[in-house]
């Protein structure tokens, strides 16, 4: 980050800093609001209907917060939590595992149609994904994997693959060449040079394209809406649709179940924080 | 680069198609077959079982007379507009966070506007749609309580738009002529924290000189902007346009989830993209609805076109 000239120049920056306060005030502003929705999940959700409807706004006192919101939110969103996790992780690693193979196949020698291999690949990021949804579904349902999550591990890893091996590969171009020959030499075989050079020396880069991919499967809905059926299926997406649809809203249990159903974000960010703001401009840059 | 390899080695390393067959078979199955099934369904009437008839180019036909496809295309145009006018806050945020003092306060900001991003999308979605309830809801809350929503009603008492009245809280998903005007609201501040994410990154490459420079010449912190850090990031401006013009045209999520699958009422929230999966999954019309798809994605297809001829990204 390349600070403002005016503190490199001056002798005392922190001085300096002071006179950004219209800046901060500003940024905090927005920022406020950002971060809004996240309060009015978590004050809401220790409120039974009656101290919502009297109370919106403001949190009551934790002695009388109503803990049951959450032991009713833990067990209906739980089994979906779970499906999610199963979904995600799964999905997660199949396509970094192809994507790793696949940039590797690209980066590491042009090989006979490897060039139109990397434009079919390329015109798919093209492609809008909307288009798909329709036939998507029908080869689905010949290929009997409706109402099954396989259908959306599949359907995610094959999402996911072009924009990973399409940032793998450019970063495996970057590696120096001579550690794959020095190991050729050794006679180290292709596999053993992913397991031992492309993984080692890509591990940020596999981190981050690794929770662009986490993101995107955890946040799909439409997918689920239309695959799956039975409720013991049900991921993240789908529960929480049916849970917006009913009709008399205990808005204190909704808010718990939300909240409950951001947990596994928040953990993961936690541990990961680096790697979530910096996957974030990665992802966003290449899109 | 990749090594240039002959032909003869090429033979000995056979076994390297084998890293890319897994992906290449994921991609072959579940993104090129549906695509290239979906151009041949959509010459057939097929209500998705055994049975179906080849029309021609009947579809087609009826998609370009269908007024609710119509109609769809002119809000999603509006909606194009709208966003691009949401781009707006997050260059701004981004500048300001750019131009403090303090290298830390700027890593503090970027992990608080990430923060928000631990709620699932769909959560977001409930909540604002929960935010325009009209008897709980946070915005006619706000209106009440700062008087705005008087000023509402004497406005449409003038206009005569018959909207906004009195006694009557605000139904902002319920009434058609709010349709539109909610869309825009919601996700107010219109920060995406991406966008803020990869305008800071185009900000970094502005060397400390060029301010030093600027400063000296005593150019001002609106002049700064347009004419030393617009340009720096008009590389990244243009491409999240491009990705938000593709993202806008196709989407139907946000749609679906905040009003409901007709487009909410009089059907003023409809966009291609929902109206496509309507007739799919809810007429059971998958033909016609694969002939919508093909639609847009030529659409699609001629806006990227367009986009990449006059709107240059330099790499």
């Amino acid at each position: 980050m390349s600070a403002c000239p005016v503190s490199a120049a001056s002798p005392a920056p922190r001085s300096n800093a002071r006179r950004d306060w219209a800046k901060h005030a500003i940024i905090l502003f927005f920022i406020l609001i950002e971060l809004f929705p996240l309060y009015m999940m978590f004050q809401v959700s220790f409120k039974d209907t009656t101290t919502f409807i009297r109370q919106p706004w403001l949190p009551t006192n934790p002695l009388n917060w109503h803990w049951e919101n959450w032991t009713f939110a833990l067990r209906l969103i739980l089994p979906y939590i779970a499906n999610t996790v199963l979904v995600a992780v799964t999905g997660t690693v199949c396509s970094l595992v192809f994507a790793i193979f696949g940039a590797y196949f690209f980066a590491r020698y042009r090989m006979p149609f490897s060039r139109i291999l990397w434009a079919a690949f390329l015109v798919l990021m093209l492609m809008p994904s909307v288009v798909n949804i329709t036939p998507l579904f029908i080869l689905l349902k010949s290929l009997k994997l409706v109402n099954t999550l396989w259908a959306l591990i599949f359907v995610g890893i094959a999402a996911g693959q072009v924009f990973t091996i399409f940032v793998l590969r450019n970063f495996l171009e970057d590696l120096p060449r001579d550690l794959f020959e020095a190991a050729e030499m050794d006679g180290a075989s292709h596999l053993q040079q992913v397991v031992n050079i492309v993984i080692p020396m890509s591990g940020s880069i596999i981190g981050t394209l690794g929770i662009l991919a986490f993101l995107n499967m955890w946040n799909d809905f439409l997918l689920p809406l239309i695959v799956l059926r039975d409720k013991e299926l049900f991921t993240l997406g789908v529960g929480l649709i049916y849970l917006d649809g009913e009709y008399v809203k205990q808005w204190g249990q909704i808010m718990a179940a939300y909240f409950v159903a951001s947990i596994p974000l928040i953990v993961l960010f936690l541990f990961t924080m680096r790697l979530f703001v910096r996957g974030l401009s990665v992802g966003a840059i290449k899109g | 680069m990749a090594l240039p390899i002959t032909s003869k080695k090429a033979i000995r390393e056979w076994k390297l198609y084998i890293f890319v067959l897994p992906s290449l078979l994921m991609v072959g199955t579940f993104a090129y077959f549906p695509a290239a099934s979906a151009a041949y369904y959509s010459f057939f009437e097929w209500a998705g079982g055994d049975a179906k008839q080849l029309i021609g180019i009947e579809n087609f036909r009826r998609a370009f007379s269908d007024q609710v496809l119509l109609d769809s295309f002119a809000t999603v145009s509006v909606l194009i507009v709208f966003n691009l006018f949401k781009m707006i806050p997050s260059i701004l945020l981004a500048v300001l966070i750019h131009r403090l003092r303090s290298d830390r306060w700027q890593y503090v900001y970027r992990v608080l506007l990430v923060v928000p991003m631990i709620v699932p999308g769909l959560v977001t979605l409930f909540i604002w749609k929960f935010f325009l309830d009209p008897n709980l809801g946070v915005l006619n809350g706000v209106l009440e309580f700062t008087g705005a929503k008087s000023v509402l009603v004497s406005l449409d008492h003038f206009f005569g738009w018959g909207v906004f009245f009195a006694n009557v809280p605000i139904g902002w998903l319920s009434q058609p002529q709010l349709i539109l005007p909610s869309l825009f609201l919601w996700g107010f501040p219109w920060i995406g924290a991406v966008g803020v994410l990869i305008f800071l990154a185009g900000l970094q490459s502005i060397g400390q000189d060029v301010y030093e420079a600027a400063e000296l010449d005593g150019v001002g912190p609106f002049k700064k902007f347009l004419y030393i850090e617009l340009p720096l990031i008009l590389t990244q401006v243009r491409l999240s346009l491009v990705l938000l013009v593709i993202g806008t045209v196709g989407g139907y999520g946000l749609q679906l989830q905040l009003l409901n699958e007709y487009g909410g009422p009089d059907g003023r929230g409809m966009v291609p993209g929902l109206w496509m999966y309507n007739r799919a999954f809810y007429a059971g019309e998958f033909g016609y609805a694969c002939a919508i798809g093909m639609i847009l994605f030529v659409f699609i297809l001629a806006l990227t076109f367009v986009n990449n001829r006059y709107v240059r990204i330099d790499k």
